[in-house]
């Protein structure tokens, strides 16, 4: 046992090095693998390659590497026929091409490895606990960053992470109250508007401004601020208002939040889309040219941390009087839990981090307008939080990937007419996706009364115990 | 004279017309165990509800280690509806939730048993232990707070020794048998360090054994915690065993109190038990 686990340590450390030391070495080296390339020339060059080779060249001195691989792209392509690409060169080739993903590819390895040899040494066994899921984040993040480097940015799977990231941060943060403190609140919406118009009031380029608030002489804000900073702020904003709304309605004891929040983020939709606030808000015109993020690592970056830090919330002390006061409110305040107080604590730190969503949500528009933020989008996070199972964080994430994937992008040949031979199939057209997707809802509903994973969450070791029982039925069998 | 423990004065608690606690005063003093006894329906609950904040009587004062904690008079429409029989009230008017109760040491157990219904045996005690945090919000997310984090946790598993719950810590608590988890309910509002107990028919749906060993435990944790006992109860077995002295009420008004034997041939008392009373 110990045996295989230290070589499969030395495995891991040496494919990790060897991944680095290579990825990195033919960083620069595309100058002189042209030279090697033309060396190896079966045929004389003509004027269009020459002229390819120049581009190449000439995009590696400006640097821009999406342009870099572009060029080599139409240049390698051109010598397809004349030089062999699958030898020594291929090999090169390939390495830098994909050179970032299999820097990241091993440094992933070597963690692994590293994370290994720690929880062989490790004797009190606290590491070797908390080690399986840290890394299956670290594979999830390099992953991403990888399939980023191999599809590019702008392709449909990373497009759902993106909003899948987004749209889980959001829906941890109503979990917490709905799920895990048992207020039910109906003002998602409303915190994220407040969260996505404060980010982009706060980081609109000062020279932009003036185009963006047109009708409005170039708005109020004359100023612009970090994008990490107005992201805080955002959070601080949608804190602000939820703390102003709780004072009166938090002291109630029934469902007059559900009331007052659906109220409030009808409210805010219209008061920030009024005409006098204009050179603040821009009136119902669009926010537009602030500061957005170029990788999708970005949102899932910010997201994860966030999440982190609600999970942590959950389970320190005060997480336990959250869940105290769902399940018993009597019994939590006998228990010496002052539950104005910690409603109030849950409320404010749920608003923060949907405020914190609506941010990314708009950075992940690039655009943002109050309009759009509606109830109907409030009840599509309650709708993942209720398939993800009420009370359960990686519960919520799991179900806002899936559903922001089968909504965005698995469904949407449904959307389209499509004939097979001269036969048109029926029903499929325009809207017929959101046909689909409602009965799927309703069947994950009523299947899975708790949600995907009840108030359970997921863990490494109960479904590796799973497999393994089953695997073992299979041999008894 | 020392001052009690708990003292209620003239407590009277009305529900629209109904009288629930008619006048009830009363007193306990510190080391002591009292049972406070009666019909069903006869006020009891709602008397311990008044003490520990979930009712605001309607008129009356309750002091603990003589500091006024409860203090109220009818006022709005209560001032016509009321129906007690005292007509003199107290001036102040003083209200406290049940958390601040708690926080004085006053710890209470419940009659139809309130445990956290999705959380461990461990996870109930432990969240008794919430009031005692030193932490805040910022110092318990980043853990800073471990050390005192760990304390807690020894803190609640030595509660659990010393109910004999150590065993189930990690079980579903209301996966408890009935007996065990009315032992829960106690450890749990032991975890936040009383002076008073206050338990509300700790013995209900109990058999003889449990019941049995019900009073040894409830004198060895008196002991052990110098706390003192504040019961309701209906097993008459247990009162007589264990309590230093018992009040009974009838349809809300007190009817008689004193040493356990004193009660027990008092005339009014098997009246009120047997029903022979014209109502
Ligand atoms: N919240 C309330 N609203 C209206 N009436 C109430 C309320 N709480 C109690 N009562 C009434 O007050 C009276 C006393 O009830 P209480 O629960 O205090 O009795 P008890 O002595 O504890 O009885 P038991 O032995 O059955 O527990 C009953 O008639 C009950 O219906
Ligand atoms: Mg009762």
């Amino acid at each position: 046992m110990k045996k295989t686990r230290i070589t499969l340590i030395v495995l891991f450390t040496l494919c990790a090095l060897a991944l680095i030391i290579f990825s990195l070495s033919v960083k620069d080296s595309l100058p002189g693998l042209l030279d090697r390339m033309d060396a190896e020339q079966t045929a004389t060059q003509d004027d269009k390659m020459l002229k390819a080779r120049d581009r190449v060249l000439e995009s590696i001195r400006e640097g821009d590497r999406s342009k870099i691989l572009r060029n080599l792209e139409r240049y390698t392509s051109g010598w397809a026929d004349r030089l062999d690409l699958n030898g020594e060169i291929g090999l090169e080739l390939f390495f830098f091409r994909n050179g970032p993903s299999l820097t990241a590819l091993g440094l992933f390895l070597l963690a692994a490895a590293v994370a290994m040899a720690l929880s062989v040494l490790d004797r009190k066994g606290r590491f070797r606990k908390a080690a399986p899921p840290l890394m299956l984040i670290a594979a999830v993040y390099t992953g991403v960053y990888i399939l980023e480097n191999v599809v590019g940015s702008d392709s449909m799977l990373m497009t759902v992470l993106e909003k899948g990231a987004i749209f889980a941060l959001i829906a941890v943060s109503m979990n917490l109250l709905n799920g895990f403190t048992g207020l039910f609140s109906l003002g998602q919406a409303g915190f994220m508007l407040i969260g996505a118009y404060t980010y982009a009031i706060f980081t609109i380029e000062t020279g932009t401004r003036p185009q963006v608030y047109q009708y409005y002489a170039g708005g109020l804000v004359q100023f612009t601020l970090p994008a990490l900073v107005s992201i805080g702020l955002a959070g601080l904003a949608a804190a602000f208002f939820a703390f102003l709304i709780g004072l009166p309605v938090l002291r109630l004891k029934s469902d007059y939040l559900a009331i007052a929040t659906l109220g409030f983020a009808e409210i805010i939709r219209a008061v920030f889309q009024y005409d006098g606030l204009g050179p603040i808000t821009n009136g119902s015109n669009l926010l537009r040219k602030f500061a957005t993020y170029d990788t999708v690592l970005f949102p899932f970056v910010i997201a994860g941390v966030c999440i982190a830090l609600i999970a942590l919330i959950i389970n320190s002390t005060y997480g336990r009087s959250f869940k105290a006061i769902r399940d018993d409110e009597i019994a939590a305040e006998a228990m010496g839990i002052n539950l104005f107080r910690h409603k109030q604590m849950a409320f404010v730190i749920s608003s923060f981090f949907a405020g914190i969503g609506g941010a990314l949500l708009a950075m992940y528009q690039t655009t943002v307008q109050a309009a759009a933020f509606t109830s109907a989008m409030t009840y599509e996070i309650l709708l993942i939080v209720v398939i993800g199972g009420m009370g359960s964080v990686t519960g919520s994430v799991i179900a806002s990937f899936l559903f922001v994937a089968a909504s965005e992008w698995w469904l949407r040949f449904l959307d389209n007419e499509q004939m097979i031979g001269s036969f048109q199939v029926p029903l499929l057209r325009s809207g017929f996706r959101m046909v689909v997707f409602s009965v799927v809802i309703m069947a994950v509903v009523l299947f899975y009364r708790k949600g995907i994973m009840g108030d359970r969450e997921l863990s490494i070791k109960r479904l590796t115990s799973r497999l393994s029982l089953r695997k073992g039925g299979l041999k008894n069998g | 004279m020392a001052e009690h423990v708990l003292e209620l004065k003239h407590i009277t608690m009305q529900f629209g017309g109904v009288v629930a606690v008619d006048d009830l005063s009363m007193h306990i003093d510190q080391g002591e165990i009292v049972a406070l006894i009666g019909p069903n329906g006869a006020g009891k609950t709602t008397a311990f509800n008044c003490v520990t904040g979930v009712y605001t009587p309607t008129s009356g004062q309750v002091l603990y280690h003589g500091r006024l904690i409860v203090s109220n008079r009818p006022e709005g429409r209560m001032k016509t509806l009321y129906a007690g029989s005292q007509k003199d009230h107290p001036a102040e008017v003083v209200v406290n939730t049940p958390d601040r109760i708690t926080k004085l040491g006053l710890a209470r157990t419940f009659q139809n048993i309130r445990l956290f219904k999705t959380q461990t045996v461990f996870e109930n005690v432990l969240i008794a232990t919430h009031l005692h945090r030193t932490s805040n919000l910022l110092t318990a997310t980043l853990r800073l707070n471990w050390r005192e984090e760990r304390e807690m946790r020894e803190e609640v598993l030595n509660l659990l020794e010393v109910v004999g719950l150590k065993d189930a810590r990690d079980e579903l608590a209301t996966s408890l048998p009935y007996g065990k988890q009315r032992r829960l309910e106690i450890a749990r509002a032991l975890a936040t360090r009383p002076k008073l107990l206050l338990l509300d028919e700790p013995a209900a749906g109990m058999n003889p054994q449990e019941t049995d060993s019900l009073a040894l435990f409830i004198k060895q944790i008196k002991d052990r915690f110098a706390l003192t006992v504040f019961l309701i109860e209906h097993h008459m077995d247990l009162v007589m065993d264990i309590s230093d002295r018992i009040y009974v009420i009838d349809f809300g008004r007190l009817i008689a109190h004193g040493a356990p034997h004193e009660v027990q041939d008092d005339p009014d008392v098997i009246n009120a038990y047997l029903g022979v009373d014209e109502e």
